[in-house]
């Protein structure tokens, strides 16, 4: 089956581009792998019949969310490699708790049963269309309140990162357009022989 | 279903497999004879100046953050916009608030002159 | 395929996310990356059970975890800049004053 083969694919390229992530030595290679795994998942996604998810993946992750990740990472001058000083010694730490967290994982796992109803989308709505009616309906207060969350990061962004230099000329376009004649020119009658 | 996306399939396997065939080929065939010259930075005749790595300015990233926020904006307007048949005019209104709302943003970012270049 | 894959593959990445955080705890850039791999395989979760219960609510609960995740990388993000702009790092342990 070649969705099949296409899962394990896309599944082990995600899971070597997340390691990827957290184990490179330089952090434009690690934003690459993020987004390199952000793909991957996109195409997990229309697996599951998700287009819009995986459309919205890659707009929104790839386009957006990791372009501002390399962004931090060109615009600080950051000595990273000093950063990397404690990773030997959190090494053992980081695996044990990893190894803690997927032997929880695996023993909540074995016992999941699901009855998998897939159900045939009856009307055969597209995925979009069917996201629509719901969303809009159904999750209208988490909806609208999204919009709210979004404001709070453009205002908090705004604060934080905005910072009007005080020395810098500007050009003040209105006050530009609203001088008139009479204030910019100055008509003097002058004597013949007089003008200096 | 499904069934639909293999052509995109063929073509990215076809693209990674033209570049992965490419990038061996020019490994295994190219001649190298690496020297100290001939692997440092390029720039003019000169040995290099300074780092490479030249630190962007903020204010791109600001616009970035703003680019961010009005995508998610964008993509809310997709789903809307396919079901909107559906949803009559209860559907508008609501969009008309969540728009109302980051528009609220928007005037604030143009107020503080966030949008401004100078 | 089926729904155990997705979760398995939810749990390594899940892990991996958290192994990063362990990793890395000095460096604040790689720990927002982790942050975003962490919520990844919870939208993997997500889709998953979306697709094999025949439930599009969790979809849609993906959509609002994106919202979320791009908002909190862009503050987080601004943040870090404002920090490094006062302190000259992203060390996370230099983050140890509240006094403003």
């Amino acid at each position: 089956m070649v969705a099949d083969l296409v899962f394990y694919l896309f599944a082990a390229v995600t899971v070597a581009a997340a390691l990827g992530v957290i184990t490179s030595r330089n952090q434009v290679h690690s934003v690459l792998f993020l987004i390199l795994a952000f793909f991957t998942t996109a195409g997990l996604f229309v697996l599951l019949k998700a287009e819009f998810l995986a459309a919205l993946l890659v707009i929104v992750y790839m386009g957006a969310v990791a372009v501002l990740f390399l962004f931090v990472v060109m615009m600080l001058d950051v000595d990273f490699e000093s950063l990397r000083a404690g990773v030997k010694e959190h090494l053992p730490m980081g695996l044990f708790v990893g190894a803690v967290i997927l032997a929880e994982f695996a023993f909540i796992l074995s016992g999941v049963h699901v009855d998998e109803a897939v159900q045939t989308n009856a009307a055969n709505i597209p995925n979009t269309q069917l996201i629509g009616q719901v969303l809009y309906t159904k999750y209208l207060f988490p909806f609208e309140i999204a919009s709210l969350v979004l404001l709070v990061a453009l205002i908090g962004a705004v604060v934080l990162t905005l910072r009007k230099r005080k020395d810098a000329k500007r050009q003040h376009i209105p006050s530009q357009i609203a001088r008139t004649r009479d204030e910019a020119v100055e008509l003097v009658k002058v004597a013949p022989g007089q003008g200096a | 279903m499904l069934e639909n996306y293999f052509p995109i399939l063929v073509f990215l396997a076809m693209a990674i497999g033209m570049a992965v065939v490419m990038q061996v080929l020019s490994f295994l065939l190219g001649p190298r004879k690496p020297d100290a010259k001939k692997v440092t930075q390029y720039e003019c005749g000169f040995s290099p100046l300074s780092a490479v790595r030249i630190p962007f300015d903020v204010r791109f990233y600001l616009i970035a953050i703003l680019f961010v926020v009005f995508d998610i904006e964008a993509a809310f307007l997709f789903p809307w916009a396919v079901a909107f048949k559906q949803l009559g005019m209860i559907g508008f209104v609501e969009m008309i608030l969540f728009l109302l709302v980051l528009l609220v943003g928007y005037a604030y970012v143009w107020k503080k002159g966030a949008l401004e270049w100078d | 395929m089926s729904l155990h894959h997705f979760l398995i593959l939810s749990a390594i990445l899940f892990t991996i996310g958290i192994v990063g955080i362990f990793l890395n705890r000095r460096n604040m850039i790689i720990i927002l990356m982790s942050i975003e791999l962490l919520l990844l395989a919870v939208n993997i979760n997500f889709v998953a059970f979306s697709h094999y219960l025949g439930d599009i609510s969790g979809q849609i609960l993906t959509f609002f975890v994106m919202t979320v995740a791009a908002a909190e990388a862009a503050i987080g993000l601004a943040i870090l800049v404002a920090f490094f702009r006062n302190r000259s790092t992203i060390d996370v342990e230099e983050i140890d004053s509240l006094k403003g």
